[in-house]
């Protein structure tokens, strides 16, 4: 198998694409290409009662904030009224740990942390170990991001787009019918890594229980590096739709003393869609904003979050903030829908996860939580639906659907209140 | 004036015997077990320019800190390391080390020796491998901050000598060295682990003790940010840091060091959260002086202020609050509408007396840090001044509340008047009756630290109480603040987590209250502190690994 073959040694032989998936875990479509996971994030909620859509099932009607969404609507499912039931202890973050683990905050001296791995990283622990990174996250704006490997292990968001292009497309790409990458300083890396790595086991064994685990994550990154320097001396999967991006000639810095919100994200999703399309990766969290963010969006008087709470009603600004990032997952949706894959679209072969970590953002609640599930899911959901809960469901109930369609045969999402064992049939196909 | 100053401070330190506080025994306390310290962005940066020389540009494209109890060294202690941020170290790990190679001061300082690469003979080869491995024990030495074992640096020119045959030169081999030693975790992290204490009582709970090379790191990123320079650590392997007379004369040395002023403003910085100022951003429409500079600009300010009063005045750190003087640039000076004393740069200059503006508090760096983009944020502003000057932790707000307040109207014309909306509701009226009183004596400054007389129109009341102390405005709110019970405490323990690199623990209370009180009997003296710290049990003392 190639997946064994690593270091220079190694002579990778070019397969057809088909045959490539073929030998792998991760879970396909039935025309060969593999199901992609995408989270969109954005923070500080909504508001419901221009959110939800005035029609319920098939071929659902556009609400004022999803009216973004018109062109790509084939491919969205709207799922509403859902709760995320757990204590919420820390208004914003109990939601987003609530939503994307479905556990309660872990408390870690006077922080709260997440107490398990987010929806994203379970999902990159299966199926993200045969591409060159196993997840991806990247940020529209100057965020952390919501992505975390355990409690006080977080997956930092790339918030540069320069960064984040020469990580993907820089130096090291190797294009479809281009071999694999020769560089002799490769091999030199990995035996410095392998040096590391015996520090690490030496240090290991002199400090305490927490210490010992915070190793282990460093060892974990120092694994992932190491595979993907054997990756890279690989031939790239031969796929049509895999064209290096031109290389980025933009000021993204903040104009007028407002970051580029949406230049910033389009680029990030430009280079998402082709990553996925490359199969560099086939799990990225794509966060346009993080819970809190007092971010001035365009035309906005004041900070996001300062206006979900000091905003009267009936918040027409809250409203237009919360449309244009709806706006911005429009925007990863059709660029994913605009790369041809075999007879079907690179959207078709995605799971897009539409998220924030709270519904209205004035109080905080945690009832009738905003979620698209978008994307074709190689056909695991019903597309172009709108599911809405009139029993407060679990938002739990949704993220093990979401956990299954991918292929994962997980028997529970969450736990204490925040437990699911059955999925949300509604939503499935 | 400078190098009169260090002269001063240098006679002080010989004329004195012994010249840390002269205590009596500090109350029995429980030791903390170690814990592993992962260097931050800061620390990274200066002990690679120390190490390497400050011509590095050092890389920053690190993974990110984040702070526990307020702090980014702390966060160290807890945060587990990114498989992104694994591979930003090694990317920085080889920026520096071809850096080095490309600068012959750098290189020269690196490597002391003469390499031939065109030698043939076996004789000159072994001199080349003696060059390489000497070059690589002495650094590796430096940069893990103690000696390394045999195997360790075997597997080093193993890496050199790789490097060397693959890509052809021994600069290679000492650059892959170099990137080695730098990525390794005897670097990154401060390994701290204590030794059994031969001279601990029988039956004390405080058995074991940081060990003297130990020692000198923690004396130089608590007092330098920074890694410990060849005498400190000569001085921690020679046994001395284990003596009070050891630590004596390396912490006067330290703070004597213009390294001991950085370490000071990166406490501040920390403490205050004033590397947040990096990326402030105010809506330019609302404050016509705001630019995407003028955070950093008041960061400096405030870091200039705290260096000044803990060095230069030797001075009561209540005095931050209520000092006149400060430093400003041109930029700064047009917000606080001062004369600027330079017209490049930074310089003192002395605030009107006039009931206006005053200390830290009156700062752009607290103002603007603490508001929105488009406004003032009492509640933002008291909350900073509960939690991180008098440590009073608040809860959040409740969840389903409304947390909305009416907008700016002839009915509610002024922010104290919406504000008053939460303290009609009982949910929000427990924690806002902590904030908003405080908050509201900063109304006299809008969003980016500008004076305001007036809001919409109407005359800005100001006035309040804080803790039972009345105030008519900011300036009087400065010395309220000045003279709470809670202002020494609260940065005596925060300095003690710091110092000390791990959370405050219930069984050390009476130890940290111990700071505090010596702290209150010395006029608050921040240098006083600093000296009280590393001598404490507190700061030497460890647990058992567990």
């Amino acid at each position: 198998m190639l997946k064994g073959l690593f270091r220079g040694s190694a002579v990778a032989v070019a397969l057809p694409w088909l045959e490539i998936f073929a030998g792998r875990t991760a879970k396909a479509c039935d025309d060969g290409f593999p199901l992609r996971f995408g989270l969109f994030y954005w923070g500080n909620g909504n508001v419901p009662q221009y959110w939800v859509p005035g029609t319920e099932g098939y071929d659902w009607e556009l609400s004022e904030i999803l009216s973004p969404l018109a062109d790509v609507k084939p491919w969205v499912s709207v799922v509403s009224g859902l709760s995320v039931k757990l204590p919420n202890v820390e208004p914003h973050t109990s939601g987003v740990a609530g939503l994307l683990t479905g556990r309660g905050l872990e408390r870690v001296n006077d922080e709260y942390t997440f107490a398990a791995p987010t929806i994203d990283q379970l999902i990159a622990q299966e199926i993200g170990g045969e591409t060159i990174f196993p997840s991806l996250q990247t940020g529209g704006t100057d965020c952390s991001g919501q992505s975390w490997s355990g409690p006080s292990s977080r997956n930092y968001a790339e918030t540069d787009p320069y960064a984040l292009y020469e990580r993907l497309f820089g130096a090291t790409f190797r294009a479809p019918g281009e071999e694999g990458l020769v560089d002799p300083s490769l091999g030199l890396r990995q035996s410095i890594l392998d040096a590391v790595m015996e520090d690490i086991g030496a240090l290991q064994a002199r400090v305490g229980v927490a210490d010992k685990a915070r190793l282990e994550q460093h060892l974990d990154g120092i694994r992932e590096l190491e595979t993907r320097l054997a990756r890279l001396q690989e031939d790239p999967p031969s796929l049509a739709a895999c064209v290096q991006p031109v290389a980025l000639a933009v000021d993204f810095s903040d104009q007028d003393g407002r970051p580029q919100i949406s230049a910033r994200s389009r680029a990030m999703c430009d280079m998402i869609a082709m990553s996925f399309a490359c199969d560099q990766t086939r799990v990225v969290g794509h966060y346009l904003t993080d819970p809190v963010a007092d971010i001035l969006f365009p035309d906005a008087t004041a900070g996001h979050h300062s206006l979900t709470h000091d905003e009267a009603d009936p918040q027409t600004e809250v409203r237009m903030i919360t449309t244009q990032c709806v706006a911005e997952l429009a925007y990863l949706l059709t660029a994913l829908s605009n790369v041809n894959e075999g007879d079907a679209t690179l959207l078709d072969h995605c799971v897009i996860m539409g998220a924030s970590e709270i519904s209205q953002g004035r109080t905080h609640s945690l009832d009738d939580m905003p979620l698209l599930i978008c994307g074709g899911g190689c056909g695991a959901f019903k597309m172009n639906y709108h599911y809405r809960s009139y029993t407060q469901e679990s938002a739990s109930e949704a993220m093990l659907s979401v956990v299954r369609g991918m292929g994962i045969p997980a028997a529970s999402y969450g736990a204490d209140e925040g437990l699911a064992t059955d999925g949300l049939s509604d939503i499935e196909a | 004036m400078l190098r009169y100053v260090l002269q001063m401070l240098w006679l002080l330190a010989c004329v004195t015997a012994d010249p840390l506080p002269e205590r009596g025994a500090a109350p029995e306390f429980e030791v903390v077990s170690p814990v592993l310290k992962r260097l931050t962005q800061t620390q990274y940066g200066n002990s690679l320019r120390d190490l390497l020389g400050s011509a590095l540009v050092v890389p920053n494209d690190l993974e990110p800190d984040d702070a526990s109890e307020g702090l980014l060294v702390l966060g160290g202690t807890v945060n587990s390391l990114s498989a992104r941020g694994v591979e930003q170290y090694e990317t920085a790990a080889f920026d520096v080390a071809a850096q080095v190679r490309a600068d012959s001061d750098m290189r020269a300082a690196l490597m002391p020796c003469a390499i031939d690469d065109a030698a043939t003979d076996a004789a000159a080869e072994a001199e080349n491998e003696t060059c390489v491995s000497d070059t690589l024990e002495a650094f590796g030495h430096r940069a893990w901050r103690r000696p390394l074992e045999p195997a360790e640096l075997l597997r080093l020119t193993t890496i050199a000598s790789a490097a060397r045959s693959t890509l052809g030169s021994w600069d290679d081999g000492v650059q892959y060295g170099v990137a080695a030693i730098l990525q390794s975790p005897n670097f990154l992290y401060r390994i701290e682990v204590g030794e059994d204490d031969p001279d601990a009582a029988a039956g004390s709970s405080v058995q074991r003790r940081y060990t003297s090379v130990e020692m000198a790191t923690r004396l130089s990123y608590f007092l330098w940010n920074s890694t410990p320079d060849a005498e400190l650590l000569a001085a921690g392997e020679s046994g001395e840091l284990v003596t009070d007379a050891g630590i004596d004369a390396q912490v006067e040395r330290m703070l004597a060091d213009p390294r001991g002023r950085d370490g000071v403003r990166n406490f501040f910085d920390e403490m205050l959260t004033l590397y947040k100022l990096e990326d402030l951003s105010k809506d330019p429409t609302a404050y016509v002086h705001t630019s995407s500079t003028v955070g950093s600009s008041a960061r400096e300010e405030t870091l200039s202020l705290a260096e000044w009063l803990t060095f230069d005045e030797d001075g009561d750190y209540r005095d931050f609050f209520t000092t006149t003087t400060t430093f400003v640039d041109p930029k700064l000076a047009t917000i606080y509408a001062v004369p600027a004393p330079s017209l490049d740069g930074f310089a003192q200059t002395e605030l009107p007396a006039d009931g206006g503006r005053r200390g830290f508090l009156g700062q752009v760096s607290f103002l603007a840090l603490q508001a929105h983009p488009t406004s003032t944020s009492p509640t933002r502003r008291g909350k900073f001044i509960r939690e991180v000057l008098f440590c009073t932790p608040l809860s959040p707000p409740p969840a389903n509340v409304d947390t909305s307040i009416p907008e700016p109207s002839d009915s509610y014309p002024t922010m104290r008047a919406r504000l008053e909306e939460h303290m009609s509701n009982p949910s929000c009226a427990g924690c806002h009756a902590m904030t908003d009183p405080i908050g509201l004596g900063f109304e006299n400054f809008d969003g980016l630290g500008g004076w305001r007389a007036t809001e919409n129109g109407n005359t800005i009341d100001a006035s309040g109480d804080l803790d039972g102390a009345p105030f008519n405005n900011a300036w009087g709110l400065a010395a309220a603040v000045h003279d709470n019970a809670n202002l020494g405490p609260c940065f005596s323990r925060t300095l003690y987590q710091y110092a000390t690199g791990h959370a405050a623990s219930e069984g050390e209370r009476d130890l940290i209250n111990w700071h505090a009180e010596g702290f209150a009997d010395n006029g608050y003296k921040v240098q006083w502190l600093l000296r009280d710290l590393v001598a404490s049990p507190g700061f030497r003392r460890v647990g058992v690994v567990q």
